[in-house]
């Protein structure tokens, strides 16, 4: 079986070949061997080329991919075969294109941080949202100037609801 | 005492379970609508339903809970911490319902409550405190006269709500012309959190730390104050990480520190558990800030290097009996413990809040280790409450062995499905000033803004080619054809109907486009 694994911007060619207990997976043109054993439904105990042991956790959903695979106790967002449709909307990225900030959770605005036509630096706290007894600033994903404010302070908003659209 | 009634959810219901189950004390359990499937719950005796998952529809409605204790026919209340934990009119109810309050009277509670109140306690009982108003500023104070009060106490100074707690309804101001604006934001938001928007000052010590006496009372006049806990490593105010002793504190500062938190306490007739909070300069001198009327969420640490167990001395105490333990194990450690507050954040993504299904925990243990926990596989971790879901403790015979063992216990904790704090506290555990213990209340806000974001995990390349091996050898295994596509909609279909149906009906649509 042929994969195509996106992570850190970068895509991975991985061929995955069944051989008994074990796989042959090809990363890239480099070929491991790997003892495949499933804990449960989200755990694999891997032991790599008959010697190194590693549990890998694999879940969906994730801001920047689909699957969070943990590996080494560090979550890392993958896409598997490009299927990006399972993106969450808030990250927005460094790349092309409006960033459109959704609230990743549901909560009340407390404060809009910016103006529209304002411009604004990634990383720029723009909208402050509590929720879980804590306020919660979301910040600009790339440079850009704010084109629309969908929210106002006081307001209500669901996960995944619209709050600005940064150009 | 024969039935316990928690008026609480979560890692501290447990935790006061297994007190109850310790003493053969029946526990009973109450629940808000998202929690129907919280540990707290299934570990009970009885299980009483309290209303909508939103805190004052639920776990703040006394009316409720007093009619779950009539229900249940339970003898004592445990409030836990939070929620109504230190509401004196709550207090009163218990006790005016003819069920005992495991916690100290309600007269004590309104005291304490009340900073500028509990500030005078503290200067009677001989205690300093940090210099301020003894009062708090009249409501109508005119601009001129805030800004003369301001020059009086010194720059910088903190504008306090008199009612607070957390770091709510307070602001530094360095800049006297920034004073009055402060004193408005702090107002409003001190009356919107706890309906009291009453403002005071306190001059602003430089790089304090903080550092907490625990202490028991009990009915007979016995004060028992515990070695200090050293608090100073907070996020916006927040306590994160806590240990015991602190390197700070030398014996003479111990005896002098704990013998003014037993003399406040003894001020006010103190009963059960409760904490002197105090601020350590870098001269040594110490002084009040604060009482808490409860059990703390750091009491773990305590129990570790006293071998006491606080919440069922606190069962005790309330039902009158005598503190019968020598001082000297309270106020000589036995080793060294550290707390890490594990918190359903994104600490990658300035540590929003990671609601969501557990899909994988497994919890570290072994020598030394205490993971204080509510959490399950399989459990929804709600948006409508504290996202605390477990503490996890270190002791060892001393400091650099306990943060090894923290280290070792943060390396084996696993979660998956929602984000965590533990890849935080990795990273925190190895830093310098960490480990030698030199820091302050605002070491950590200071050292995360000089990181600008930076992930606290970084893969190395070859995690990143195993990431992939993984996630390809799981596709592989996985039932054709959609394997992300069905866990999607697996781990989003137990929500709830409604909110799944649109999941459910995408992932039928990738199934089907797949075929």
């Amino acid at each position: 079986m042929q994969y195509d694994v996106e992570i850190g911007g970068r895509r991975r060619q991985v061929a995955v070949t069944r051989a008994g207990d074990r796989f042959a997976v090809t990363v890239d043109g480099v070929t491991k061997q790997v003892d495949v054993a499933r804990i449960d439904a989200h755990t694999l105990s891997l032991i790599v080329d008959g010697v190194w042991p590693a549990d890998v956790t694999i879940a969906p959903g994730a801001p920047g991919g689909d699957l969070t695979v943990t590996v080494g106790g560090i979550p890392i967002p993958a896409t598997l075969n490009g299927r990006r449709r399972w993106t969450r909307k808030d990250e927005g990225g460094a790349g092309a294109g409006p960033q459109r900030l959704a609230a990743p959770m549901p909560g009340k605005v407390v404060r809009v941080l910016v103006e529209a036509g304002a411009a604004v630096r990634a990383r720029q706290p723009v909208v402050v949202v509590e929720a879980m007894k804590m306020e919660n600033e979301l910040r600009a994903g790339r440079d850009g100037t704010v084109a629309e404010i969908h929210v106002r302070e006081g307001m209500s908003v669901e996960a995944g609801a619209l709050l600005i659209v940064i150009q | 005492m024969r039935k316990i009634l928690i008026a609480n959810r979560g890692e501290i219901a447990v935790r006061v379970i297994r007190a109850c189950r310790e003493l053969g004390i029946s526990p009973v359990a109450v629940y808000s609508e998202c929690d129907r499937t919280a540990l707290h719950v299934r570990l009970a005796d009885e299980a009483y339903a309290i209303g909508p998952s939103a805190p004052r529809e639920s776990y703040l409605r006394i009316d409720r809970l007093l009619d779950a204790v009539r229900r249940s026919r339970a003898d004592g209340v445990h409030p836990g911490y939070g929620f109504l934990a230190e509401n004196a009119e709550f207090a009163a109810a218990v006790r005016d319902a003819g069920v005992t309050f495991i916690g100290p009277s309600p007269q004590a509670i309104a005291t304490m409550g009340s900073k500028t109140a509990a500030r005078r306690a503290a200067e009677r009982a001989g205690v300093p405190v940090v210099p301020g108003t003894p009062d708090p500023l009249p409501l109508d104070l005119p601009d001129r006269e805030i800004a003369a009060v301001g020059s009086r106490i010194g720059y910088p100074l903190l504008v306090k709500a008199v009612a607070g707690g957390g770091g709510k309804g307070m602001r530094t101001v360095t800049d006297p012309a920034d004073l009055a604006d402060a004193v408005r934001s702090a107002r409003s938001e001190a009356g919107a959190a706890f309906g009291d928007a009453a403002v005071y000052f306190e001059r602003r010590l430089t790089r304090p730390r903080h550092i907490e006496v625990q202490l028991l009372g009990d009915a007979h006049g016995t004060v028992l104050p515990f070695v200090e806990r050293e608090c100073s490593i907070q996020r916006r105010h927040q306590k994160v990480v806590e240990e015991t002793p602190s390197v700070a504190v030398t014996p003479s500062v111990r005896r002098a520190m704990t013998s003014a938190a037993a003399a406040v306490a003894r001020a006010v007739d103190y009963t059960n558990a409760g904490t002197i909070e105090f601020l350590l300069d870098e001269a040594g001198a110490f002084y009040f800030l604060e009482m808490n009327t409860r059990l703390q969420v750091e009491h773990p640490i305590t129990e570790m290097v006293s071998g006491l167990d606080l919440v069922r001395w606190q069962i005790r105490i309330a039902r009158g009996e005598r503190l019968d333990v020598d001082p000297e194990r309270a106020l000589v450690p036995s080793g060294h413990a550290i707390e890490c507050r594990i918190y359903a954040e994104d600490p990658d993504n300035n540590f929003l809040p990671s609601p969501g299904r557990i899909l994988q925990l497994r919890a570290p243990a072994g020598p030394g280790i205490r993971d204080d926990s509510g959490a399950t596989a399989g459990l929804e971790v709600p948006i409508f409450y504290d996202p605390m879901i477990s503490k996890l403790v270190a002791w060892a015979e001393d400091r650099p062995l306990a943060i090894a063992r923290m280290r070792r216990a943060l390396g084996e904790y696993l979660v998956a499905g929602i984000r965590t704090t533990v890849p935080f506290f990795r990273w925190l555990l190895a830093q310098p000033a960490f480990v030698e213990g030199a820091f302050h209340t605002t070491y950590l806000d200071e050292l995360l803004r000089s990181r600008n974001g930076r992930p606290f995990a970084e893969p190395t390349p070859e995690l990143e080619e195993l990431a992939a091996a993984a996630a390809a050898v799981d596709a592989a295994l996985s039932p054709a054809p959609a394997g992300v596509a069905a866990e999607a909609a697996r781990q989003s279909g137990v929500i709830g109907s409604n909110g799944s149906g649109r999941w459910r009906a995408q992932a039928r649509a990738e199934n089907l486009r797949g075929m």
